[in-house]
Formats: structure tokens, C-alpha cells, sequence
């Protein structure tokens, strides 16, 4: 059954459909050609490829009966490397079927997880680098450890180009009869940042709306996705309201059930666009990163933001 | 504030155990001014000041003091006592010369008995004067002069009655053996019993705290005082008196803050709950309770020195409601949880992800089609359709 959800009804399920990694695909296609593939590690930004590109690896491999063959975690989800070790283990215990004598388990944004975590991984994928081979992904490599990296061959994934995510877009204009105009594609690519997932599911946000993928259309969409109406708090702090700039601190928090540290790294960003001195833009910054520090340490989140928007408003009094 | 001067009586009615006393003392004032003054004497605790302040409130009259730690040598007397026996009071009608503890002036008083019997003859209001032991030589004129009260001690049944109201009043029981053992101790002083009974309800061991319903009263007078007063020693103990676990506190301070404090003074406070915060999590993760001096320290004198003056006036402290906000908001956000979850696993991404981006699938998830795909539940699909 073809899925209705266009991030799967589009997603590659061939080598040669993959857009905009063609060096690693040319490498990657010749170690699944020769039925034995080292431990792979992919890094790079997000929706450039790297989990359809694990699922082509798998679906080459064991053709129909790749899901039996085929083990999926994601580090940020799993409640710990014990969890984690837990179904890998389960996981490994039977063997594979078909001709490839392993199995693969692919780890899914691998650099959520803390040193100590990884450094347990790293003796698990010994244990079982006899009937299993992982492929791990992440973002950032640098938050990978050396023995892990050593251990893998690693694929460094590019963000997509804008010809390669309008390749993507064209056909499925084409497929579900859409009206892109050439204008749109660009705000799409901006959009999404050169995420192919996130470009497709905001394309299918808009064409939920309507067929014709007009520019109006997908910035409404937009403006949906993003951390919403910080600036607002922030100004209410500033005119020296710290009862409402809480209150809508708290909605939109609690709402969009945006973390702390989230909210407060959006603040961080939106201090540069203040009409403000840049004595006080130092000031301000200088606040934000110690209540961050403080959160992160783990102190309560609200009660820090709470004192991060008292220091706006005392700004606000140009102090 | 000690309980003997928060329970003080004010009314006749709530002098316990002296009803003989009121009686004489009412006579006296009839009297006056046949008599001019009146000795009320007895051991100490059993009411004489009190009874005092109650006449006044009652005859609405107003009271002049002198007490023992008042000069009294002759000048002195009467420099201060002739004006106050001849003019007229400013606010009230009536007037008390109340003399404390007579017995406590000696002969370092110099001339001082002498020369307050002269002022008595020619006093224009009523004259009471107190003492633990009239019988003493030197009060011999004194004593001729005047009318005489004895206030009896009180007796143990009465203290226990009046313990036992305070208790209620304070939200606070205390074990029956324990109250009876405080009555008697006291020896027939009821203040040395309040003392006893106060300091006891600060140790609290014994204590079971009872009815919810009068709580927040508790919350709002220590909020007030925090707030508003000055920060002193006894600001540091405020909280101990609340009945609230310290981390409901905190939620109460966090609330109202922004309703007394404004600029400045609002950032102190904030950084100062800030860093509270911060040991109650250090006490957490370190099992190491000495922190809980910095915390509530921080939380009490700390939020109370963020103001630069006292404020007056009345504020309406609200109940916080953060708390419930995030319980509603978590319930609301189960079915999204569970939701994204689905997603999550059927488009090969993490939950959190999925969670980030909910805003725009979200509208990709209205599709029927898709919410058979992801067997979604109906509560899940009606949550999706609403918006």
C-alpha cells in the first residue's frame, strides 16, 4: 500500500533516486553490492537523506524481508542506553534470514546520546558486530566519540541544493497535480532550509489547503511552524508589563509545549533585532546565558525565564 | 507576634477565671470619684495589665501608662503624672491612669511613693495602679488610700480551656496529656502557659496540623509581611509558621511577586527566587539539607530586602496557577504525545521531532486517508480535526 503521508509516498526506494548525495551513493550502492557492509556513520544536517538512505541500504539487501532483518532506534527517544542495549540485544539474539549473514540496526540521531551512553554503545557494537552491523546517524559528527567514528565508515551527508529539492517538488507537482509556481519553489527551499522533508510535508500543509501552491499560502503555513510571538513577550517585558509578557510566556510554552532551553535560545536570537543600546544588548545576553546555564544545571525553568523577563523589563527602564 | 499579645482579651467576656475582679473593678469606676484609686493585685499571669486594657476598651477610655521601667523619682512623677491627671484626654472621652507594677518602685525611686499618693488626692481620673505583692511596708499609705482587688490565680482547668481555644484558633492540636501538662506547670500564670504552649507549637513535633480550609489565611499574613515589611530577624521564620511544604511557597512567592514589586525591585526578587531555586536543587540532587538554610533564607529575607521601603496598602494575593496550567496543558498534550508518536515511527523520524513539527503536520494528518494509515484513535482524529 502506497502511504498517503508524501515524506513516504515520495521517499526513495532506489540508489539511483536519491538526490544530491551522489558521491556517497555511488560508494555506499558498491559495499551493498558486495552483500558485506562496515559499520556506517552518517552525518549531516536533517532530511538530507540519511535514513532513507540506511532504508535503500536494507531494502537492497534483504529485498522483501528487509523489516524482519531491519532494527530502527532513536537514541533522542530511548529512554537511556540501557533501553537502547536492551532491544539491540533482543534484537541480535535470532539470526538473520536470507543470504546476508547480519543484521542492521540503525541508530538514529546517535549524538543525543551522552558520552558515557556512547561509550557503551561502542562495546555493545562489538559484542554483536558478528550478526549485526549498525548504522548510526547524527548531525554532528564532532559529538560522535573517536573509538565510535574509528569503528565506522563515515559519510558526511550535504545539505541539498536547491535544483535537487525542486527535482523532488516537480514530481510531486506532477503525481498529485499541483500548481507550483517558480516563486514558490524558492520560498519553499528557504523555508525548509534545505531539509527535503521538511520542504515536502510543508507542501503538503499548503496543498491540504489548495492545489495551487500559492506564495501567500505557504507563508500562512510557515508562520505556523515557528517558535511563535517571542518578540511579544519580549516587548511586553520592555514597556515594563511583566504580568502579561509572563502570561503569554507561559501560553506559549505551554502550548506549543516548547521546552525551556528552546525558548530561551529564541530569546537569544531575538535580542540582536531589540531597538536597543548595545550596552544593554551585552547586558541582555549576559542574563540569557546565565539562565540557560541555569536551566541546563537544572534548575526550574519558569522561575528562570521569570527572572530572565524581570531583567528585560529593567532594561526596558534603559538599566 | 507572641501569642500572649495576640490573645490578649479585649472584651470583659473574654477574661477567663477573674469574674469577681470585673465585678469590683466596675464598682470602683461607679465610685469614682469617692475612691480615687484602685490596687490590682495578685501573682503575675493572672491578668491585672490586661484587665486594665479591657476596662478602657469597654468605657472607652483612654490610658495613660506608667510602668516600672519608667523613671519615678519625684520630679520625674510629677512632671509626667500631674498633666496627665489634670487635662483633658485629646481623642477619648474618658481617662485611665494606670501606674504598672507599683511594688517595683524602691528606694532608688526617690521620694517617688510620696509623691504619687499626693498626686492621687488630687487626680481627675480614675487612678489604677498594679502590683504582684501590695503586702510590702513601704505600700502601707498606699494601700489606706485606695481600693483593693485581689485577682486569683488561675486555675488549671481555665488555663487548659483557654490553650485549647488558641490551638483552634492557630489550626494546631496538641495531645491532651501535653496541653493538661502545660496548664499545670503554669501555676495559675497564664502567660507563663501561652509562652509554653507558643513555644511548643514552634517546636511542632506533636503538632498535627488540621483543616485545610484555613491555610491560605496563614500564606496571605506571611506573604504581607514578607512583602510589605521590613526584613527583620523574625522575616527569616515567617514560613516556618505557614503550614505549606517550602515548595508550594515557592509557587506562591513566584505568583506575587509582580503584584507588589515593580523595576528594580522586581529583578532582585526575581533573582533572588532564582537562586532559592537553585539550592532546593541542590539539595535534591546532593541529599545535603543544610541548603535549605540558603533557601529559605533567600525566599523570606531575601525577597523581603528586594524592595527599597516598606509598602502599605492592601494587595490581593493570588493562588498560583501555574502548576495546574502545566497539569491541564499535559493532559492536553498526551493525545499529541501519542499522535506524533505514531507519526513518528511510521515516517522514520524520533518522537521529539515529530513533537517539533507537529504544528505542520498537523494539517497533513486531517486527511482521513492518513489517519486510517496511522490508525489513529477518535479522540486522537477529533483532536487533530478541532485545531
Amino acid at each position: 500500500m502506497v502511504s498517503e503521508i508524501w515524506t513516504e509516498k515520495y521517499r526513495p526506494s532506489r540508489f539511483s533516486e536519491l538526490v544530491g548525495q551522489d558521491e556517497i551513493v555511488k560508494r555506499v550502492s558498491s559495499l551493498a553490492n558486495s552483500m558485506n557492509i562496515p559499520h556506517l556513520l552518517f552525518a549531516g544536517p536533517a532530511g538530507t537523506g540519511k535514513s532513507t538512505l540506511a532504508l535503500i541500504i536494507v531494502k537492497e539487501l534483504y529485498k522483501d524481508s528487509w523489516r524482519e532483518n531491519y532494527l530502527e532506534l532513536n537514541a533522542s527517544d530511548e529512554r537511556g542506553i540501557n533501553v537502547v542495549r536492551e532491544k539491540v540485544k533482543n534484537f541480535a539474539r535470532t539470526k538473520s534470514l536470507g543470504n546476508v549473514p547480519f543484521k542492521i540496526i540503525f541508530l538514529d540521531e546517535a549524538d543525543a546520546l551522552t558520552p558515557e551512553a556512547q561509550q557503551a554503545l561502542r562495546r555493545t557494537m562489538e559484542n554483536y558486530s558478528g550478526s549485526c552491523r549498525f548504522i548510526l546517524s547524527c548531525n554532528y559528527s564532532s559529538k560522535v566519540i573517536d573509538p565510535i567514528q574509528s569503528r565506522c565508515v563515515v559519510f558526511r551527508f550535504k545539505l541539498l541544493e536547491k535544483k535537487d529539492i525542486e527535482k523532488v517538488l516537480r514530481k510531486i507537482e506532477e503525481n498529485e497535480r499541483l500548481t507550483i509556481p517558480q516563486e514558490s519553489i524558492e520560498i519553499l527551499y528557504e523555508g525548509s532550509e534545505g531539509d527535503c522533508r521538511k520542504c515536502i510535508n510543508i507542501l503538503q500543509s499548503t496543498a491540504s489547503i489548495s492545489p495551487v501552491i500559492s506564495q501567500d499560502l505557504i507563508q500562512t503555513v510557515l508562520a505556523s511552524t515557528k517558535p511563535r510571538e517571542i518578540k511579544v513577550v519580549l516587548d511586553y517585558a520592555l514597556s515594563g508589563d511583566f504580568q502579561n509578557s509572563r502570561e503569554k510566556l507561559f501560553d506559549i510554552m505551554l502550548r506549543d509545549s516548547i521546552s525551556g532551553q528552546d525558548v530561551v535560545k529564541a530569546i537569544q536570537k531575538e535580542i540582536w533585532a531589540l531597538q536597543i543600546e548595545p550596552e544593554i544588548k551585552v547586558k541582555l545576553t549576559e542574563k540569557t546565558g546565565e539562565a540557560e546555564f541555569r536551566i541546563v544545571e537544572g534548575s526550574d525553568p519558569f522561575i528562570q525565564l521569570q527572572a530572565l523577563l524581570a531583567s528585560f523589563v529593567l532594561a526596558g527602564l534603559g538599566k | 507576634m507572641s501569642w500572649t499579645e495576640k490573645y490578649r482579651p479585649k472584651r470583659f467576656s473574654d477574661v477567663k477565671g477573674q469574674d469577681e475582679a470585673i465585678a469590683k473593678i466596675k464598682i470602683f469606676l461607679d465610685n469614682f470619684p469617692r475612691t480615687k484609686a484602685v490596687i490590682l493585685h495578685g501573682p503575675p499571669g493572672t491578668g491585672k495589665t490586661s484587665l486594665v486594657y479591657v476596662l478602657a476598651r469597654e468605657t472607652n477610655s483612654e490610658i495613660f501608662e506608667l510602668n516600672a521601667s519608667d523613671l519615678r523619682n519625684r520630679d520625674k512623677l510629677r512632671e509626667i503624672l500631674k498633666p496627665a491627671m489634670e487635662q483633658k484626654s485629646l481623642f477619648k472621652e474618658k481617662k485611665l491612669i494606670l501606674v504598672d507594677e507599683v511594688d517595683g518602685i524602691t528606694a532608688s525611686d526617690w521620694g517617688g511613693l510620696p509623691e504619687l499618693l499626693a498626686l492621687i488626692l488630687q487626680t481627675h481620673y480614675p487612678v489604677i495602679i498594679t502590683a504582684n505583692d501590695i503586702w510590702k511596708k513601704e505600700l502601707a499609705a498606699l494601700r489606706k488610700k485606695s481600693d483593693m482587688i485581689q485577682l486569683k490565680e488561675i486555675s488549671y482547668k481555665t488555663i487548659k480551656e483557654i490553650l485549647f481555644g488558641i490551638l483552634k484558633k492557630e489550626n494546631l492540636v496538641l495531645e491532651d496529656k501535653n496541653l493538661t501538662k502545660i496548664a499545670i506547670n503554669a501555676k495559675g500564670d497564664l502567660r507563663a502557659a501561652l509562652n509554653d504552649l507558643q513555644a511548643e507549637a514552634g517546636i511542632k513535633s506533636e503538632m498535627i496540623e488540621i483543616a485545610e480550609r484555613n491555610k491560605e489565611v496563614d500564606i496571605f499574613n506571611a506573604l504581607r509581611m514578607v512583602f510589605k515589611g521590613k526584613p527583620q530577624e523574625e522575616t527569616m521564620r515567617i514560613f516556618d509558621s505557614v503550614n505549606m511544604p517550602i515548595d508550594e511557597i515557592i509557587l506562591w512567592i513566584e505568583e506575587n511577586i509582580p503584584a507588589e514589586y515593580q523595576g528594580e525591585e522586581l529583578a532582585r526578587a526575581f533573582e533572588l527566587l532564582s537562586r532559592t531555586d537553585i539550592f532546593k536543587k541542590r539539595i535534591y540532587r546532593q541529599q545535603y539539607w543544610r541548603f535549605l538554610v540558603y533557601e529559605n533564607f533567600f525566599l523570606s529575607y531575601g525577597i523581603s530586602s528586594a524592595k527599597k521601603n516598606i509598602k502599605t496598602g492592601f494587595t490581593s494575593y493570588k493562588k498560583p496557577n501555574r502548576i495546574l496550567k502545566i497539569w491541564l496543558n499535559n493532559q492536553k498534550n498526551e493525545k499529541k504525545k501519542s499522535i506524533a508518536g505514531k507519526y513518528a515511527s511510521f515516517v522514520h523520524i524520533g518522537e521529539k521531532r515529530a513533537m517539533n513539527e507537529f504544528p505542520v503536520i498537523k494539517n497533513i494528518l486531517r486527511n482521513p486517508e492518513i489517519q486510517k494509515e496511522l490508525k489513529l484513535s477518535e479522540e486522537e482524529i477529533e483532536f487533530v480535526e478541532r485545531g
